[in-house]
């Protein structure tokens, strides 16, 4: 009885030659593990995608940085550039009142001149 | 060896040439105690810089800026201080003086001299010429309870300054630009 045990289980435990399927399977299960343990590594020897954030983030920074600027410059040149035109209007206005002063004066003048000329 | 030495003296000339040729910059005073008197005050100072900036800001389609920036081409400064009281008598004559006494210059030559009875209002326009051309205006005018400075640097050109006549209530003033350089009135 023990015997026929023993020689069943020597039967079903016999080395057997693995099938041609069973190898190509077992070669492209290791081949993909392989290139699946290799992705990460290659993203972390070149652009972390933190760091591409990052960058990305100090890029935009500085596009806006200079864009505000611009702008402010712009604003201010042309709060400067208004404020200047209205002095010159309000320069010329004042040398315009008193150029009319000094013109009624001479007026003036002159027709009193006509006057005691006509008078006598 | 010649060339160099000419040179060097030209540059030790420059300096003294440059204080020789007139200037029609006034040294206008800060004004600033009467400021503080005044109930209004006005001080204007266009450099060129200021000039130009303030020509781009003129609007060519609209009749008084078009006149305004024929006006200011040639103009190197406008400066401006007027000074207005609540009560007769507030400035002193000697205030005024500083700037007159500037406009016994060589190169300054009085264009107009009014005083009114009626008003007190005394006004004096002065013109610098140089080569014929006007190259500065200087103006006092003085009221009992208001004086305004007014002095006009660079090539002005008369016409155009009557152009603006009805811009500003600027009056004809039969203002001829003088022909040759009239010795100095004191």
């Amino acid at each position: 009885m023990s015997k026929d045990i023993e020689s069943e289980m020597r039967a079903a435990l016999r080395p057997v030659a693995p099938s041609e399927e069973f190898s190509q399977k077992l070669v492209a299960k290791v081949t993909s593990r392989r290139s699946a343990a290799l992705k990460p590594r290659r993203v972390a020897s070149g652009w972390h995608p933190l760091a591409w954030w990052s960058g990305a983030g100090v890029a935009a920074s500085v596009v806006l940085a200079v864009g505000v600027h611009h702008h402010l410059e712009q604003q201010r040149l042309q709060q400067s550039g208004l404020e200047a035109r209205r002095e010159v209007l309000q320069a010329l206005r004042v040398t315009s009142q008193k150029l009319n002063l000094a013109y009624e004066a001479v007026k003036s003048q002159s027709t009193s001149l006509i006057d005691e000329q006509s008078g006598a | 060896m010649r060339k160099c030495t000419l040179l060097w003296f030209l540059a030790l000339l420059a300096p003294a040439l440059a204080l020789a040729a007139p200037n029609p910059k006034l040294a206008i005073p800060s004004f600033s105690a009467l400021a503080q008197k005044a109930t209004e005050s006005v001080t204007i100072t266009l450099d060129p810089g200021l000039l130009g900036l303030a020509a781009k800001f003129l609007d060519n389609s609209d009749p008084q800026d078009a006149a305004t920036k024929e006006v200011l081409r040639g103009l190197s400064g406008i400066y401006v201080r007027s000074y207005t009281f609540d009560k007769d008598s507030a400035y002193q004559q000697a205030d005024i003086d500083a700037v007159r006494s500037q406009l016994t210059a060589p190169g300054w030559n009085r264009l107009v001299e009014t005083r009114s009875r009626k008003t007190h209002a005394d006004v004096d326009i002065y013109i610098m010429v140089d080569h014929n051309q006007a190259i500065g205006l200087a103006l006092i005018a003085s009221e009992p309870r208001q004086f305004t400075i007014v002095n006009i640097v660079g090539a002005i050109d008369l016409d155009k300054l009557h152009k603006l006549e009805g811009q500003f209530g600027v009056p004809k003033l039969d203002i001829d630009p003088p022909k040759a350089t009239p010795a100095p009135q004191k």
